[in-house]
């Protein structure tokens, strides 16, 4: 058994808890969270991969000293291989998406403590709270327990919000709050329609219960059941009909607090999506759903961000849109498909968190997000600049940057797939994300200085600028070498590919 | 006539899920769209409880002295019981967080009126 699984998540909620006891002693605060924040990248290195079981024991037939003198009502059946303990699984592809996640969430908060002139202890903790979170949601194996942190995520993605003191915070947080309490209800009914037809919560041993016929797969509740957790989907990941509020929440964030949260919505994606295709792949309509939402979400959001004035808003809908490629890999449902769209999911949390922090400076320098009153900013942060404008490169697919290999996959797997319709709506889509790009580059760094555009920080802190050079070197290190990145996402892929793994 | 507990109970947080989103889409008033929320998850909590019923069952506590197959074949199912406290835990925090926040909005407008405060 390997600690350094169930510390994955241990870790980061006991940091949150103790920043939240030092509020208001800026200092102690400033000192302890960036150390603190310096494990979360670590760890999933260090880990070696296995399953944890928590408050419980690993199956019967793997733990003889149990099964032993118990009666063969348990031992001679289905409950012999059940996992009665909540599972957590490491394996590479949890490895390198919390390896990534910690990276931006490291990078989040050293911004954040150094662009804030009194770091909040409060905001520490939803920052903290929120990635413990997501780990968790990437590590279990048990549904319920990704509802519990689902629920934690969106309770600290609000705070973070709150926090941030933009105006107009509070309206946003409530109305995603209001959608939150619609949708992750239903979530749990879908959770309880495949307790109550399976009789467990255990993702593999719900797998394992359809695959040897204990439970009949084309009962009409499990229909009823994906339709609910597809639901949950869409509203966590920010899919449609929930891009709005998605992207306005993003918005109503410090610029490092929504690099986080768009994290938090990408990997809430990936674990979801992958849960749906492994519970529910022998549906033929499922792939399907996932192609016609991702496809919805590809074009409202890159089409929605063309048309904003706000710059957080503008990224928040074009990372909305990026959402949409994930979704295409996801639904193509070949294991280059997957492989694909995995990758492009962590090219999209660097890259979207990148540009985030890079306009960001923005933000800090003059408290104002409106393109329509910026400008002449490359004259006060010629090198910012040349960071933003390569980040939109990188969003745009231009190479050597990595969305371009991950969006080259997913185009030639749709070709493979039969699909290529989809690979000339995602080249288009592109080139749409580039001049949506190019216009807020323009009007913040090229456009003359408006003469009632007041510069209150002059100075940037050095941790902005060393944040934005280690993404630009993650951008640069997938482009150059992508088979980092995919070498730790076949296996999960070829598992998906092949149906219930 | 004698209705089924289980079917009892699965209609009725049918019932309360769909008063809960009528409440909550319809109605303007921010602490009764609160209320309707609450049934929502209500709802939700009532059926998982539903799936852990067994008719003539017992408590799921093994006492001394009892049999073990007689337990084994007569005691719920415990798992659902168990989700829901969790789940109640977490509806009552979401309820907190979304209860302060309208606090802190009625303050500031000096209104509980959804239209008016979270726009159309």
């Amino acid at each position: 058994m390997n600690l350094l699984i169930p510390l994955m998540v241990i870790v980061p909620i006991i940091c949150a808890l103790f920043l939240n006891l030092l509020h208001k002693k800026d200092r102690t605060i400033k000192a302890i969270a960036i150390i603190l924040a310096l494990t979360l990248p670590l760890l999933p290195i260090l880990a070696s991969y296995g399953i944890h079981y928590f408050g419980g024991y690993a199956p019967l037939a793997q733990n003889p000293t149990l099964s032993t003198g118990l009666p063969s009502l348990i031992t001679g059946t289905v409950l012999n291989t059940f996992h009665p303990a909540i599972t957590y699984a490491f394996q590479d592809a949890q490895k390198l998406f919390i390896f990534i996640l910690g990276l931006v969430a490291f990078l989040a908060i050293l911004v954040s403590l150094f662009e804030t002139k009194r770091p909040s202890g409060v905001y520490g903790f939803m920052m903290f709270m929120g990635v413990a979170s997501v780990i968790a949601l990437l590590l279990t194996d048990d549904i319920f327990n990704f509802y519990v942190f689902f629920e934690i995520m969106a309770l600290a993605t609000v705070g973070i919000v709150l926090v941030s003191g933009v105006k107009g915070n509070y309206e946003t947080a409530l109305k995603y709050m209001i959608l939150g309490s619609i949708t992750s209800p239903l979530l749990l009914l879908g959770i309880a329609l495949l307790l109550g037809v399976t009789g467990n919560v255990n993702i593999t041993d719900i797998i394992a219960s359809l695959k040897i016929g204990v439970v009949d797969p084309k009962n009409p509740v499990l229909l009823m059941a994906c339709g609910l957790i597809v639901f949950g989907w869409l509203y966590g990941s920010g899919l449609p009909p929930f891009h709005t509020i998605k992207s306005a929440i993003y918005s109503k964030a410090l610029p490092h607090g929504a690099a986080l949260l768009q994290a938090f919505s990408v990997f809430t994606l990936i674990a979801l999506g992958i849960i749906i295709l492994r519970i529910f792949s022998y549906l033929p309509f499922s792939q399907m759903i996932i192609l016609g939402v991702s496809l919805l979400a590809m074009i409202l959001g890159i089409t929605m961000a063309l048309l904003q004035t706000d710059l957080k808003r503008m990224i928040g809908f074009l990372a909305v849109g990026e959402l949409g490629y994930i979704g295409i890999g996801l639904g193509l449902g070949t294991a280059y498909g997957i492989t694909a769209g995995l990758f492009q999911a962590i090219n999209e949390v660097v890259i979207t968190a990148f540009l985030f922090i890079g306009f960001g400076v923005i933000y800090y320098q003059t408290g104002e997000s409106d393109i329509r009153k910026l400008g002449g900013m490359m004259v006060k942060t010629p090198l910012v600049a040349l960071l933003v404008l390569l980040a939109g490169f990188a969003m745009a697919g231009v190479p050597p940057l990595n969305a371009f290999q991950s969006k080259l996959m997913l185009i030639q797997a749709s070709i493979q797939a039969g699909l290529p319709e989809l690979g000339v709506i995602m080249i288009l889509l592109s080139i749409v994300t580039f001049m949506t790009f190019m216009k807020a580059f323009h009007a913040v760094y090229m456009r003359p200085k408006p003469a009632d555009l007041e510069i209150k920080n002059e100075k940037i802190p050095r941790a902005t600028i060393l944040s934005l050079i280690v993404f630009l070197v993650v951008c640069l290190i997938f482009g150059l070498f992508p088979q980092l990145a995919t070498g730790f996402l076949q296996a999960i892929s070829s598992n998906l590919a092949g149906g219930m793994p | 006539m004698i209705i089924d507990t289980q079917l009892a109970s699965l209609l009725t947080a049918g019932a309360l899920i769909v008063i809960g989103i009528f409440a909550a889409v319809f109605l303007d008033n921010l602490i009764k769209k609160v209320i309707g929320l609450a049934f929502i998850g209500d709802g939700a909590n009532l059926f998982l409880i539903a799936m852990g019923y067994k008719p003539g069952g017992i408590v799921y506590i093994y006492l001394p002295g009892m049999a073990r197959d007689f337990f084994a074949q007569n005691a719920a199912y415990p798992l659902p019981f168990a989700l829901v406290l969790t789940s109640i835990v977490i509806g009552a925090s979401t309820m907190a967080v979304m209860l302060g926040i309208i606090m802190v909005l009625y303050k500031k407008r000096g209104s509980l009126k959804a239209s008016e405060i979270l726009g159309e």
